[in-house]
């Protein structure tokens, strides 16, 4: 059966001015993944977030959501930012931060709907945190806030849900119950994980894709190749899997005892 | 006291600047453009000097007060132009727009013979008088603080988007650019709101300080703007009784009012938080 098309990249080069951070991307992301990107910092992973968001044009090449242009197509995702971009202080409850994702399937209102409510009810009991719905967003811990604006991009029922560097905020121990929800949360939308944590992604995603200014898919399940990680991050890597006690990587057996993970 | 018309145009200029400065303050400080505003605010003093001068030539007759709000208009509007927030750095652009605003107000007073026309004292104008408000600036500040709370009712909802997560705003599919031209323009109505009341220099004071106060209460938007609305009112009240009391400039009075009680609120607020974290340590 051939899967349905929920992302498609082709020939992709974008950036800034003069520079150009990513190069020939090209790649399908299937309706169902739980996709995850991987790469260093700097490697170009938020300028392919914005291309993906329709915030950055690219150079070259395109990219269609469920076959439209990311402007319309961008209806279909929702979007968890990195914590870090965001005002700690600023006076919002958890309920209006959900509710705000609302907006962009509603459009332009002056007020919210009995149905935009309800939406922000359910989605709040689906994260486990409607009983935290009047704290304010400083009031939470990590992995709650996290779930608070899961939820916020979750209210407009969206197909795809993009997560960036989301487990920054999140002690190591809580990191597991967040890709709990999310594995669960993928038997209904197709997830794409953006991350420099290559070790717990393996353990979750159905496929990876590491991007450094080129991006390499590996499309056989769950496999990570010594040389495609290699190749990203221009150096020796080990492939060591967080899990219990720990998960080595399907690859490579010979180096499952080594912790390095030499990025350097 | 009260019988008195300058005494009532005095607090009535102190409740409208004081709603007005509540509403679009709380936005000024949660989104973080205190010193936008200020430079909307000094370059004003340009439109006001601008408007004497075309006084005293005698071009066109125009209010002080109307060639503030051009002033305001034209800076806001160059404040938020989509190219200039991207290419250029935020505070060299206000910077700029500040003290061109403030040179050209001091040139055009300058080039005004004070014997011909009646021209406002230039430091009641930077530091605010409001015993010489007239009753047509009430009315202007009356028309521009319904068109702010118009606006802010019809925008709430974007504008809490925008100035909360200005990605997400653009993801979700606001014109962000326009919305935030938008917000500047609402800052410029409002400085003409407050000008008359504590003078160009001390806008920032009035837009601010409020909303601070009410922000350290209050996690909510709504309530914030609510409350800032209610200690602006309070506080200018008191600042413009001590002020005819004690013969104080009143613009002072007002802004060294708002001060104290921000400290006194910062103070309350870290105690009490002392005393439940103390009480919840020990149960």
């Amino acid at each position: 059966m051939k899967k349905k098309v929920a992302i498609e990249l082709k020939n992709i080069s974008a950036g800034y001015g003069n520079e150009i951070v990513i190069e020939n991307i090209n790649c399908n992301i299937y309706n169902g993944d739980f996709f995850g990107i991987i790469g260093p910092n700097g490697g170009g992973k938020s300028t392919l977030l914005k291309i993906i968001l329709g915030l950055l044009n690219p150079f070259k090449g395109y990219i269609r959501i469920y076959g439209k242009p990311p402007k319309i197509g961008r209806k279909n995702i929702g979007y968890v930012p990195q914590y870090s971009e965001y005002d700690k202080h600023y006076p919002i409850s958890v309920w209006d931060v959900v509710l705000m994702g609302r907006r962009s399937i509603r459009g332009f209102h002056p007020l919210y709907s009995s149905d935009d409510k309800k939406a922000t009810v359910e989605t709040l009991k689906k994260v486990s945190m409607l009983k935290y719905k009047k704290r304010h967003i400083s009031e939470l811990s990590g992995g709650q806030r996290q779930r608070v604006f899961i939820a916020r991009a979750l209210v407009s029922n969206p197909k795809i849900l993009l997560l960036d560097e989301p487990t920054a905020s999140i002690d190591k121990d809580l990191q597991i119950n967040f890709y709990n929800l999310l594995k669960d949360l993928n038997k209904s939308v197709t997830i794409i994980l953006v991350t420099h944590d290559i070790g717990v992604i393996s353990s979750y995603v159905n496929r990876v894709a590491c991007l450094n200014r080129f991006m390499f898919t590996h499309d056989d399940e769950k496999m990570i190749s010594r040389e495609m990680l290699e190749k990203t991050y221009s150096c020796p890597v080990d492939l060591i899997a967080h899990g219990v006690p720990h998960r080595v990587l399907d690859e490579h057996k010979k180096n499952k005892n080594k912790k390095k993970k030499g990025v350097k | 006291m009260f019988q008195y018309p300058f005494v009532q145009r005095m607090f009535l200029a102190g409740l409208l600047a004081s709603i007005a400065c509540g509403i679009i303050g709380t936005y000024v400080v949660v989104k973080r453009v205190v010193f936008v505003s200020g430079g909307i605010a000094h370059s004003t003093f340009g439109g006001i000097g601008f408007a004497y001068y075309l006084q005293y030539m005698g071009f066109i007759i125009i209010e002080p007060l109307f060639g503030a709000l051009i002033f305001a208009l034209i800076v806001a509007v160059i404040m938020g132009l989509p190219f200039i927030r991207t290419r250029m750095r935020e505070d060299s652009t206000i910077g700029i727009l500040w003290v061109v605003g403030m040179a050209l107000g001091v040139l055009f007073l300058n080039q005004v013979d004070r014997s011909k026309i009646l021209v406002q004292d230039p430091v009641s104008i930077l530091f605010g008088n409001v015993l010489l408000i007239k009753m047509q600036d009430i009315y202007l500040m009356f028309g521009l603080l319904i068109l702010i709370i118009f606006v802010t009712i019809f925008l709430y909802k974007d504008f809490h988007i925008l100035t909360f997560d200005e990605e997400f705003a653009r993801i979700s599919g606001i014109k962000v650019d326009i919305l935030y031209l938008i917000l500047m323009i609402l800052i410029a109505l409002t400085t003409v709101v407050l000008i008359k009341v504590v003078g160009v220099v001390l806008v920032i004071a009035m837009l601010t300080i409020p909303a601070a106060i009410s922000n350290l209460f209050t996690h909510n938007l709504k309530n914030m703007m609510f409350f800032a609305i209610i200690i602006g009112c309070i506080v200018t009240f008191y600042g413009s009784l001590m002020s005819l009391n004690f013969d104080l400039p009143p613009g002072s009075t007002i802004v060294l009012s708002l001060g104290v009680v921000f400290l006194l609120a910062l103070i309350g607020k870290f105690l009490v938080q002392q005393v439940f974290s103390k009480t919840s340590s020990i149960t």
